[in-house]
């Protein structure tokens, strides 16, 4: 039944797709059945975008090096099980890329009574939630970091230990000795200044 | 439970993986529920992707890309690969969009039989195409549409010869069976007359007993040439039983002599050889017995008739 599902998709509503995801797709395809010239091509395309979250996250080019040869090896592994329909190839591998990452920070903090934490950070790519069901454009994406740089440097630290560092808000408020209700606050505050920063450009 | 001006703070740090277990758990179950919280947690989930892409940009070594091409090749397969006639449908979608360009030219759409060099799908030539999963699908379905209408036509081709088979079967048993009974009412005929005209034959009637009162029966006997036996109204055997003729003589014990079934309207004619070295029958009785007769009667008696 594949087939049809690819029929449909095609002919369903998705003008949101750009020619970039488009080829993703198809390398991937090409990937579930064996074709290591297609890892090339996604490599080509995806690297600089993993490699450098992987380095804002790890500080270290070795580990955002293994980071990426984890995530490459990982997309080669599941291309068959990638699913489209829940987001974009690049926001896949972002996705893996900062799973993958923090969880390396974590075990590099090495602090055994956040074993819980740990595993959440791993969840984070289990999400059943597309983590982005759009190809970004480099508008976008500049538009987000412009953003980033003009919020309050609470809002935007908070957003960063989140994200970057993958700490909880429980953490994130002993970090930085804030109220929990405050730290909460803060970063709703913060994404819906991004979020009104991405639609802007579209 | 929270209020929602709570749960929407929740919605963010759950973007962002930064609530704790305890509260993701809750937060999801409280997810499943709510509409209002799913469409805030879809629209706050593209900021999430546009911050992994917000970081200062720079590039990996060259090195890293012969590491990671290197490693995969001398690792598995990936975990699933797509059959050979998914990438025959590839092949097929490729011929297709060759088929359709006409000749620049004739004008004239070009048509192989055979394949040749330019007609081998060129696997480059595919991946630079990003329709062809497209044509692949459309292709595969019209092939498997044709396949099924193939397939049902052969279905009901094999059916239809399947019936005539089985009435040609069925009329060459019927008429094995109408010989075969053809010859048994003839031997029958014959052994009857024989034993009816045998010069020392000599006849028990037997009466319906309380089990079966309307049925009758009359037996001829002859000890040189058999038994002759018919008997009418006798009622319709039960699954696993039959009825079974015995002979008393002088004996303590009953001979059999055979077993009857009778036909749908309660008759049953047999012929019997006689039992070897048996005296003088003194009486005939039926009894109903298991299926295939038993060496001495245990069933209740249908039938029962004294020798004069």
């Amino acid at each position: 039944m594949w087939f049809l599902w690819a029929v449909i998709d095609r002919l369903g509503p998705s003008g949101r797709r750009t020619g970039d995801g488009l080829l993703d797709e198809a390398a991937l395809e090409r990937i579930a059945r064996g074709d290591h010239d297609a890892l090339a091509e996604l490599y080509d395309r995806h690297a600089r975008p993993v490699y450098s979250l992987a380095l804002r996250i790890l500080q270290n080019p070795s580990d955002a090096e293994d980071i990426v040869q984890e995530v490459f090896s990982q997309a080669w592994r599941e291309a068959a099980r990638y699913d489209r329909l829940r987001g974009a190839v690049a926001a896949w591998l972002l996705t893996l890329a900062r799973s993958r990452a923090i969880d390396r920070l974590r075990a590099r903090r090495a602090r055994p009574e956040n074993a819980a934490d740990h595993r959440a950070v791993v969840n984070v790519a289990d999400l059943g939630l597309p983590p982005d069901l759009q190809v970004l454009s480099s508008e976008q994406i500049a538009c987000v970091r412009a953003a980033l740089g003009e919020l309050p440097v609470l809002q935007r630290v908070a957003i960063e230990l989140a994200y970057y560092e993958g700490l909880t808000h429980v953490e994130i408020a002993a970090r930085l000795e804030q109220p929990l209700g405050t730290v909460k606050t803060r970063i709703r505050l913060a994404l819906i200044k991004l979020r009104d920063a991405l639609a802007g450009a579209v | 439970m929270a209020g929602h001006d709570q749960l929407d703070e929740q919605a963010g740090l759950y973007v962002l993986g930064a609530l704790t277990p305890t509260d993701r758990a809750a937060f999801e179950a409280h997810l499943a529920t709510c509409a209002d919280c799913t469409a805030e947690v879809r629209s706050l989930s593209s900021v999430a992707g546009a911050l992994a892409h917000a970081v200062p940009q720079s590039e990996p070594s060259p090195a890293l890309r012969a590491r990671v091409l290197a490693s995969v090749g001398a690792a598995t397969e990936p975990e699933v690969r797509l059959t050979a006639s998914a990438r025959a449908t590839a092949s097929l979608a490729e011929a297709e969009t060759r088929r359709r360009k006409p000749d620049a030219t004739t004008g004239r759409v070009p048509v192989r039989l055979k394949p040749d060099a330019t007609t081998v799908p060129d696997t480059t030539t595919v991946r630079a195409h990003t329709f062809v999963p497209w044509l692949a699908a459309a292709a595969s379905l019209a092939l498997a549409v044709g396949l099924g209408v193939y397939a049902a036509q052969l279905r009901t081709r094999v059916g239809d010869l399947e019936v005539r088979l089985r009435e040609a079967t069925l009329r060459a048993d019927a008429g094995d069976r109408q010989i075969a009974d053809a010859r048994r009412t003839a031997a029958d005929a014959q052994s009857q007359v024989a034993v009816l005209s045998a010069p020392d034959l000599a006849r028990i009637d037997l009466a319906g007993q309380p089990a079966a009162p309307q049925a009758a029966a009359r037996a001829f006997w002859s000890r040189s040439r058999g038994l002759v036996f018919t008997a009418s109204n006798l009622p319709a055997l039960p699954a696993g039983r039959t009825y079974q003729l015995w002979v008393l003589t002088a004996q303590p014990a009953p001979i059999s002599a055979g077993l009857l079934r009778p036909d749908t309207s309660g008759r049953a004619n047999a012929v019997f050889d006689t039992p070897p070295d048996i005296p003088r029958p003194t009486a005939m009785a039926v009894t109903i017995e298991p299926d295939g007769g038993v060496p001495a009667p245990t069933g209740d008696k249908y039938l029962v008739g004294l020798a004069n």
